[in-house]
């Protein structure tokens, strides 16, 4: 009994002691790091391989068990308010390790965490992409803000 | 004699009770097991089933019909579209692929779906394109010169004991316009097994009013974007126009699961009183049996049987009934879930994969076998409390 509480303690002691914290990143971010020719800004090629979190709409634009998906800045419904999304850099392609049992709800903020990828990419399932996630993880964020362009970015912690 | 011969004995001492018991059990834990295959099987006959197109654009109205029909053939199909959206998204440049699709009557229950040469290539995304265990595919004939070709899903060849150059057709009017089948599918496990293909030239020559019609009718367009990233924009800029919606096929079956998902909620309640009543049931028989035996227990003391051996037997007794029961609940619930399927499947419902063995059957044994120690326990405690001398007076 006193390994197991003592192994519990240090499962919740180890981020602490190791002192990182998982850079927070944004659609803002995203859509400041692409330039005109396609390329990325070094500020967002170093997160790439790193675990991050970044937080956004489901648009379920793979198999049902939701092991692919779309990460939007916008929902995929309400057709009568935000602009309309266009452009790369306002999805995220993620990659769930395996299915995931989660409520979908398209109204919803969602967070994600996992490994970052960022670069041009082409999937034989999913097509080209710039921006992934593999391995994510998924949870609702509860009262969760989403960034527009143009709007004050969050701190990026590399 | 061991002490499971013992509690063996006393089940065959009261037969009847016994298998009454067993089927109470068996019938609660078949309950359980046939709605969880059930169940668990609509969901993965959705999965199965489901497109590898990105988006379904179709007549304004309900996404749930415009995706259950188009790809499920399921439920009545959305108002037509003019086949104008079909051009419109084929010169998309961010379209890679767009396949029209008309749904159409059925022959024998089982639906026309009229399409082009498309909808059968097998294109690097594809999990599954339907390739043909017999003949050709049909060619995309040119409106108003139709070769009436029919391509079979491999559920209606089978069914309907058609075969390659077989002409049919079904009611009245449709004489004129016989089909001929010109290739068979091999299985998919999809919607495509239950369907009868046909180019839409056929189509629109067989229906009076599209015969007639300048602008042909569709029902839906099936498409596949080159980049993923132009999906939410694509999705909104049809949505926002007044007569046509663009539906994401897999989000429209989640909403489905989240559906299910409350009836699986409702389900579950149910399912935990059944097990709650099953379990009072064993108790209350088993109760009433240490009662009725309390004399013979006294005997079985005096002669120097202990405590704990009265208590194993009665306890042993239960877990015997909870495991035959729980047995043969399993071996029922699976059959009913087979035939459950198979009906459901005849009617062109989406489900498979029913009898997959997985951690349900085992946990399910294990949890019968310990709630059945569990509703014997206190007949078992009276058992083990049965006074020899009280017990062993004169009648």
């Amino acid at each position: 009994m006193l390994a197991l509480l003592a192994a519990l303690a240090g499962l919740q002691l180890v981020p602490a002691a190791r002192g990182e914290e998982i850079p927070r990143l944004t659609f803002a971010q995203l859509a400041d790091s692409m330039r005109a020719n396609f390329g990325l800004t070094q500020g967002i090629m170093v997160l790439s391989g790193r675990e991050v979190e970044i937080q956004g709409f489901i648009i379920p634009a793979g198999p049902p068990d939701l092991s692919f998906f779309l990460l939007s800045r916008v929902s995929g419904t309400g057709n009568y308010c935000c602009e309309l999304p266009s452009g790369q850099d306002e999805t995220v392609s993620v990659y769930a390790a395996k299915g995931l049992s989660l409520r979908y709800d398209p109204v919803r903020v969602y967070r994600i965490r996992g490994v970052f990828e960022a670069g041009h990419q082409a999937d034989r399932s999913y097509g080209v992409s710039f921006f992934r996630i593999r391995d994510a993880r998924v949870e609702e964020a509860v009262g969760a803000r989403i960034f527009k362009v143009g709007e004050t970015k969050a701190p990026l912690n590399p | 004699m061991t002490l499971f011969t013992v509690a063996w004995r006393y089940l065959q001492g009261r037969f009847l009770t016994s298998v009454l018991t067993t089927v109470s059990v068996g019938l609660g834990v078949g309950l359980v097991i046939a709605t969880v295959l059930l169940t668990r099987g609509i969901r993965e006959g959705f999965i199965e089933g489901a497109t590898d197109y990105n988006l379904i654009v179709g007549a304004k109205g309900s996404q749930t019909q415009l995706v259950l029909n188009v790809i499920f053939r399921m439920d009545a199909p959305t108002p037509n579209i003019p086949v104008g959206v079909y051009e419109n998204l084929r010169g998309d440049p961010r379209v890679e692929v767009a396949v029209p699709v008309a749904m159409g009557d059925a022959y024998q229950g089982f639906r026309y779906v009229a399409t082009t040469e498309a909808y059968f290539s097998p294109f690097p995304w594809r999990r599954r394109a339907p390739a043909l265990s017999a003949g050709r595919f049909f060619r995309s004939d040119a409106p108003g010169k139709p070769d009436y070709d029919a391509v079979l899903g491999a559920d209606v060849a089978r069914r309907t004991g058609l075969k390659l150059d077989d002409r049919f057709f079904e009611g009245e009017e449709m004489t004129a316009y016989p089909l001929t089948v010109v290739g068979v599918l091999r299985s998919t496990g999809s919607a495509d097994d239950r369907a009868i293909f046909i180019s839409l030239a056929s189509y629109w020559e067989m229906n009076e009013i599209s015969r007639k019609a300048t602008v042909k009718p569709l029902t839906a367009v099936l498409v596949r974007l080159k980049r993923l990233s132009d999906l939410p924009a694509l999705h909104r800029g049809w949505n926002i126009a007044p007569d046509i919606q663009a539906a994401l096929p897999t989000a429209v079956l989640l909403s489905i699961f989240n559906l299910l998902s409350l009836v699986e909620d409702l389900l579950l309640i149910v399912l935990g009183v059944v097990v709650i009543v099953v379990g009072l049931y064993v108790f209350v028989t088993m109760y009433n049996a240490a009662l009725e035996r309390r004399r013979e227990i006294a005997t079985m003391r005096a002669l120097g049987a202990r405590r704990i051996t009265i208590l194993a037997i009665v306890l042993l007794e239960s877990c015997a009934v909870a495991a035959l029961g729980g047995l043969a609940g399993i071996l029922g619930g699976h059959g009913a879930a087979y035939l459950g399927a198979h009906l459901l499947a005849g009617r062109g419902g989406p489900i498979t994969h029913v009898f997959t063995v997985s951690a349900l059957q085992p946990v399910t044994f294990g949890a019968v076998v310990v709630l059945g120690a569990l509703a014997g326990l206190l007949p078992a405690v009276f058992a083990y409390r049965t006074e020899v001398a009280e017990n062993l007076a004169p009648l």
